[in-house]
């Protein structure tokens, strides 16, 4: 179990009853590596919220079990949540939702403060969070004064100031312009893959599928497909496996996103990373998901 | 302060207009409650004013009158003396007393006329221009009354069909209702057609007599009735005040609604624009009892701030109604002052209840959905 940074059992979530009854989502299942990106994507009402939610201790499935950090969420009572919530899952939301009367200093060092630390050690440790997110210039601004990379950067530093395992990203780059898209996606696969933590996004933004580990189409409340994502060894783009042609070199096999980054890679298949980074194991995720 | 505990603050002076508004609602409220229960405390004082100045303990009436102002009370010359003679009576006077409505520049004004004998007492305590009213056709007018009606030492009016004139004027005499207009007691008999008789008569020890003893003593004399000074107050306040109370506490009690539902409406506006805010802080792990405290906070800020205001505009607005208006006295004491104060913190958590309410019922997995 400890294994993985989480594991969802089974879940289903059921509104109202009887003839009313409706599933949001229907028996899913999922486990998420330490320093994976999933990306949840999915047609609106498909029930990636519902998941999100349930996932993030805000709200209790109907059936089935969320395992994180050996700890059984669903057989928590809710006067215990708040506390998992704070210390085990950062958050990241869609419209950053970052506290209008607070600088952004503070709006980072209160999630530290509310987890036990002293208003000082919180701060000084909000400042250096947002210093190492090019935020050090800003840190007596209140949000309002902010542009909206600035904004998402400060609810990234947020969600990672008491160093959750798991963060959970609702539509993060939604209201962001491609290029300031681009950096925080950038930011948070350097935060995942350099601090380990796995990160969960919730997105109908498809430029996400360039960083995410795994790409996971939800429907009708229940996964629809899987997508491996590998990087192509010679321009480092994230991939689709099953949509980048392939080399095998050395008894490995090697996705490239071009017919030209192939032909360069066989060249001279030293000068490359002999290892490509196939992140997920997907045989093992892809029996674990409850496909139709 | 830490940074969860101001946030309550930093909220409330973000907005900066609606707090001045909120912080305005309370004042006024709190001004309006002080105000109020001072011009009622200047009411009381205002009626209990002559028997407390003149000397005496013990206020002898016709028997079955326990009151003094506006009552019909008529004792006999002789029996004025049996009083003056009752063992343990050390002086008593009396006066005659009466209710008149005093025709002055063309206007209706009702005052307390008090007959006295200038060398025994009875007469003002306090003179602020002329001299007491000795012989004759004088009168001793109240100087607040004589004021507003430019009435002048050495002038003459009418009372009664008869032609007075004021040798002096008189302070602490003045009354919203009644002020009081002195004469001599034996001018008062012809004026009101009687002959010696007198309305009470104010009682002091001897030294050494308990007032109860004095009380029995007095109450053996035929047909009269004693009763200590400070009872016969207390029953004016509740035959009199009582009238001016019940509307002024009524409007004590709308001054405190209005309070209550400005600062409600005010702090349960700035929770709800805030409310998603206060979702984000409950979905990262924030507990209810935080949230309700920064609620509380904000209002406790407006109604501390705005009670200090309230307490300071009624010394202003008092100063200003009573140089406008003198015959109003506004007594502002530390008890209803502290209870002012005390009703702008009540108002300001009642004001939150609702804003509480709104927060305790936010579930934090809306934020997502919004």
């Amino acid at each position: 179990m400890t294994n993985f940074a989480l594991q969802v059992n089974g879940i289903t979530k059921r509104y109202g009853s009887g003839t009313t009854e409706v599933a949001a989502i229907s028996d899913i299942s999922l486990t998420v590596a330490q320093g994976e990106i999933v990306l949840i994507m999915g047609p609106s009402g498909s029930g990636k919220t519902t998941l999100l939610l349930m996932v993030g201790a805000l709200l209790k499935p109907t059936e089935g079990s969320i395992w994180l950090d050996g700890l059984d969420l669903t057989s928590l009572n809710e006067r215990a949540l708040p506390d998992i919530r704070l210390r085990q899952l950062g958050f990241i939301f869609q419209d950053f939702k970052l506290l209008s009367a607070l600088t952004v200093l503070d709006n980072v060092a209160i999630v530290a403060e509310l987890a036990g630390m002293t208003t000082k050690a919180a701060r000084r440790k909000a400042a250096d969070l947002l210093t190492e997110l090019g935020l050090g210039e800003r840190l007596t601004f209140l949000p309002e004064k902010l542009s909206g990379g600035e904004k998402q950067r400060v609810a990234v530093a947020r969600a990672l100031i008491n160093e959750p395992r798991i963060i959970l990203a609702d539509e993060p780059t939604a209201n962001l312009d491609s290029k300031i898209g681009l950096q925080i996606m950038r930011l948070l696969r350097h935060i995942a893959k350099e601090q380990g933590r796995s990160l969960i996004i919730v997105s109908h933004d498809q430029r996400i599928k360039d960083i995410a580990d795994r790409v996971l189409w939800l429907e009708d409340g229940r996964f629809k497909d899987m997508v491996t994502m590998v990087t192509d060894p010679v321009c480092g783009m994230a991939l689709e496996r099953d949509k980048a042609t392939s080399a095998v070199w050395d008894g490995q096999a090697f996705y490239f996103c071009s017919e030209g980054c192939r032909h360069e890679f066989l060249d001279n298949p030293a000068r490359f990373q002999t290892h490509q980074d196939v992140i997920s194991s997907p045989s093992a995720i892809h029996q674990e998901h409850s496909l139709d | 302060m830490s940074i969860k505990q101001s946030l309550g603050y930093r909220n409330l002076i973000q907005e900066k207009t609606r707090f001045a508004l909120s912080m305005s609602g309370i004042t006024l409220a709190v001004m309006l409650i002080l105000l109020l229960n001072s011009l009622l405390a200047g009411l009381y004082e205002q009626f209990g004013s002559y028997l407390r100045h003149t000397p005496g303990s013990v206020v002898v009436s016709q028997a079955g009158i326990n009151n003094f102002i506006g009552a019909t009370s008529t004792l006999s010359s002789s029996t004025v003396d049996a009083i003056s003679e009752t063992e343990g009576v050390s002086s008593a006077i009396p006066i005659l007393s009466q209710f008149i409505i005093l025709e002055l520049h063309d206007k209706k004004q009702p005052a307390y006329l008090i007959g006295y004998d200038p060398s025994i007492g009875g007469g003002p305590w306090q003179l602020a221009a002329g001299r007491e009213a000795l012989t004759g056709n004088e009168v001793v007018f109240d100087r607040t009354l004589a004021n507003r009606h430019q009435i002048k030492v050495n002038d003459t009016f009418n009372i009664l069909g008869q032609q007075f004139t004021v040798v002096g004027l008189s302070d602490e005499t003045a009354s919203w209702m009644t002020s009081y207009v002195f004469m001599p007691k034996s001018t008062m008999e012809s004026l009101l057609g009687l002959t010696g008789d007198s309305s009470f008569v104010l009682v002091t020890a001897k030294a050494g007599v308990t007032p109860q003893k004095l009380i029995e003593n007095l109450n053996a004399v035929f047909g009269t009735q004693a009763t200590p000074e400070d009872t016969v107050i207390a029953n004016d306040l509740n035959l009199f005040a009582r009238f001016f109370s019940a509307p002024l506490q009524l409007m004590v009690g709308i001054a405190f609604l209005i309070g209550t539902l400005i600062v409600g409406l005010i702090i349960y506006t700035a929770t709800a624009e805030h409310q998603q805010e206060y979702g984000v802080l409950k979905a990262v792990g924030t507990h209810n009892a935080l949230l309700y405290k920064t609620v509380a906070i904000q209002s406790l800020i407006v109604a501390s701030l705005g009670s200090l205001a309230g307490v300071a505009l009624t010394f202003g607005v008092a100063r200003l109604i009573m140089s406008i208006r003198p015959q109003f006295l506004i007594r502002i004491e530390p008890t209803p002052m502290v209870e002012a104060m005390l009703a702008g913190m009540v108002m300001a958590l009642l004001g939150a209840f609702f804003s509480i309410r709104m927060v305790t019922r936010l579930a934090p997995a809306e934020v997502f959905r919004k």
